[in-house]
């Protein structure tokens, strides 16, 4: 059983020895576009890996070919030792929760469970014990006789999770299981099927568009985006580190900002010089996150940035209150930067259309080049 | 439909429409009460008579034997075919599923007495004129389109998830069809069921050209019955049939529901 905690982080280089689960090349064209391409990953033995991105990316596709309810149309699927590529859905062995929880609505609780049980000859008596122990996993054991659409949300998706894993899958594949169910309820059952799946040490992929499970939940996130590997790292590196501008704006809020690079750790953008953490030479962007960056009235000298701050001048243009936070919007020479802050009961002390100063730390500056 | 208070009028105009539609229905059942000779409203005499000659006319009564037997294997044909039809057309989805839809729902396009008047050449060269087993070929003509229409619409608007589930599960094709697939579409296999019965119950156009003097359908009998004798056993026919639709009706009703079955 292994009891990795999400900081613990990942070796870079995975020997293929310890992955449980290896994409190689895995590829699957409709037509003339390529859902998925050429995809390479790993996943070692107990982790849980995110597949992130926005619908479109080929997360789903890539999530059905590893279950074989899509033929891919090039590369392999490795579990342990075998090649399953070809292998037929019913013989893969893997737990899959949907979306849509898919319980078979003329069955009752335990006769759904008891279901991937039966197709495996499993005897009366194991059945009955293994259904049990699943439906007490997911703390449902009362609710064993009732139908599905007796159920909440939240209770059916737990259902959903019980018969995938009392067949003892070798790998959980789960399909944005939370995207149906209620904010309070996601949060619950983020936690929960984590739980399980630590516990149970079992291996698993996780599909997902909200960054928020993804980077809660996971040992591993893969940042999808046309088919293709944006990055690949922990929680932390994908959040902190972003290898691309798409993976910075895609996982957490971020602010953008068109700059030229001097070449010297400097670029200038927005009338001003920012210190950034790169030397690079000509256009680039740069990004960095809204509660980073602190607001501060424009004059006097609180706003005198110290040796590793960034400063740039605007006029505050809207306040949005989201409830935990203040949304400051502010202009920046014609770009609209967001400065994120607690907020207390709401209170706004600054009056829209005042000047005020933004202040970041240099090394929160993400900078990237600009293609275009 | 929600429960909107309905203006008055419209009440008015709603009954007025259901009158319209169902006197012939009503008005059956006192002329079957008749004490007459003749088929005439209102009744100048009531009696239980034609009930009593119903009892004892056997070519009425072997008629019927006919019909229900005919519409039972009719019926168990025609899902026999439509389901897997359904099935392969809606669900594998291979190259012609359109095109095979289409040709297998058409006779409900074409008008019945061009489809029986070709069916009749075609058997009268077979030597399948007057055969039990040429009627159910005739009477599955018609009744397919319907098992099959009923059937696809059911088998399109179920989840496919609930089948993907069953093959991640370790259910082999056909086992995830009949434990996962059927069962889903139990609500559309007992509307094609009624349906396809009472079509082939009904049928006349077509079984006018197929029967014989020695084997004939409760429609034809009366049909010929009323060709030569205008009295009111017709009615008391009638009545015992508005009963038996009734109660398969209800039947289904009480299932699984007839709004869920019939209407979508």
């Amino acid at each position: 059983m292994m009891h990795q905690t999400i900081l613990s982080g990942t070796p870079t280089a995975l020997t293929s020895r310890d992955a449980h689960l290896r994409l190689d090349g895995l590829t699957k064209r409709y037509g003339d576009t390529e859902a998925v391409a050429a995809l390479n990953l790993d996943v070692p033995k107990g982790e849980l890996v995110a597949l992130l991105g926005p619908s479109g990316c080929g997360k789903t596709t890539t999530l059905r070919m590893i279950a074989g309810l899509i033929t891919p149309s090039g590369g392999r699927i490795v579990v342990g030792r075998s090649d399953i590529t070809q292998m037929p859905v019913y013989r893969r062995d893997m737990g899959l929760v949907f979306q849509s929880y898919a319980l078979f609505p003329h069955m009752t609780v335990a006769r759904n469970v008891a279901f991937g049980l039966e197709m495996r000859g499993v005897s009366k008596p194991e059945i009955e014990q293994r259904v049990r122990e699943a439906l007490a996993m997911v703390r449902l054991e009362p609710l064993a006789e009732r139908r599905p659409r007796e159920l909440s949300g939240g209770q059916q998706q737990r259902v959903a999770l019980a018969r995938a894993l009392v067949i003892r899958p070798s790998i959980l594949l789960l399909d944005e299981p939370l995207s149906n169910l209620d904010a309070k309820l996601r949060d619950e059952m983020r936690n929960e099927i984590r739980d399980i799946q630590q516990n149970l040490g079992i291996t698993a992929v996780f599909v997902t568009h909200d960054q928020v499970e993804a980077l809660s939940m996971c040992d591993k996130v893969v940042v999808m985006k046309g088919g293709k590997l944006e990055q690949v790292g922990t929680p932390v590196d994908v959040y902190e580190h972003p290898a691309t501008p798409f993976v910075a704006s895609f996982v957490g809020r971020t602010n953008r900002l068109e700059a030229m690079g001097k070449g010297d750790g400097t670029a200038i953008a927005g009338g001003a010089v920012l210190r950034i953490p790169s030397r690079a030479q000509g256009p680039v962007e740069i990004m960095m996150r809204p509660h980073r960056v602190r607001l501060t009235d424009s004059d006097g000298a609180s706003a005198s940035g110290g040796e590793g701050t960034n400063r740039l001048d605007g006029r505050l243009s809207r306040v949005t209150f989201v409830g935990d936070l203040l949304q400051y919007h502010v202009d920046v020479s014609g770009t609209e930067l967001v400065v994120e802050a607690a907020s207390d009961h709401g209170r706004v002390f600054r009056a829209v259309g005042a000047p005020v100063s933004l202040m970041w730390r240099v090394e929160d500056t993400m900078v990237f080049g600009r293609t275009a | 439909m929600e429960t909107n208070p309905t203006s008055l009028p419209m009440k008015i105009l709603v009954f007025l429409l259901f009158l319209f539609l169902l006197a012939p229905v009503i008005l059956v059942v006192p002329i079957s009460f008749s004490g007459e000779q003749i088929l005439s409203f209102p009744p100048q005499s009531w009696s239980l008579r034609w009930y009593t000659a119903l009892a004892g006319n056997s070519a009425i009564i072997s008629a019927f034997w006919t019909s229900l037997l005919l519409g039972a294997i009719v019926t168990v044909l025609s899902l026999a075919a439509a389901i897997p039809a359904a099935y392969v057309i809606v669900r594998m989805r291979t190259m012609g599923s359109g095109f095979l839809y289409n040709l297998f729902t058409a006779p409900l396009l074409l008008p019945t007495i061009v489809l029986g008047l070709a069916i009749l050449i075609v058997f009268a060269s077979a030597g399948f004129l007057g055969s039990f087993w040429g009627l159910v070929i005739g009477h599955l003509v018609i009744t397919l389109p319907y098992a099959l229409r009923v059937l696809a619409t059911t088998l399109g608007n179920l989840p496919l998830a609930c089948e993907e589930a069953a093959s991640t599960l370790g259910g082999r094709p056909l086992t995830v069809f009949r434990r996962v697939t059927l069962p889903m579409m139990a609500p559309g296999i007992v509307a094609a069921t009624a349906l396809c019965f009472l079509v082939s119950f009904d049928e006349v156009v077509i079984t006018l050209f197929l029967t014989g003097p020695r084997l004939t359908t409760l429609p034809v009998e009366l049909f010929h019955h009323v060709e030569s004798r205008a009295d009111p056993l017709v009615a008391s026919v009638s009545v015992l049939l508005i009963l038996l639709t009734l109660a398969v009706v209800m039947v289904v009703d009480r299932t699984v529901g007839l709004s869920k079955t019939f209407v979508k």
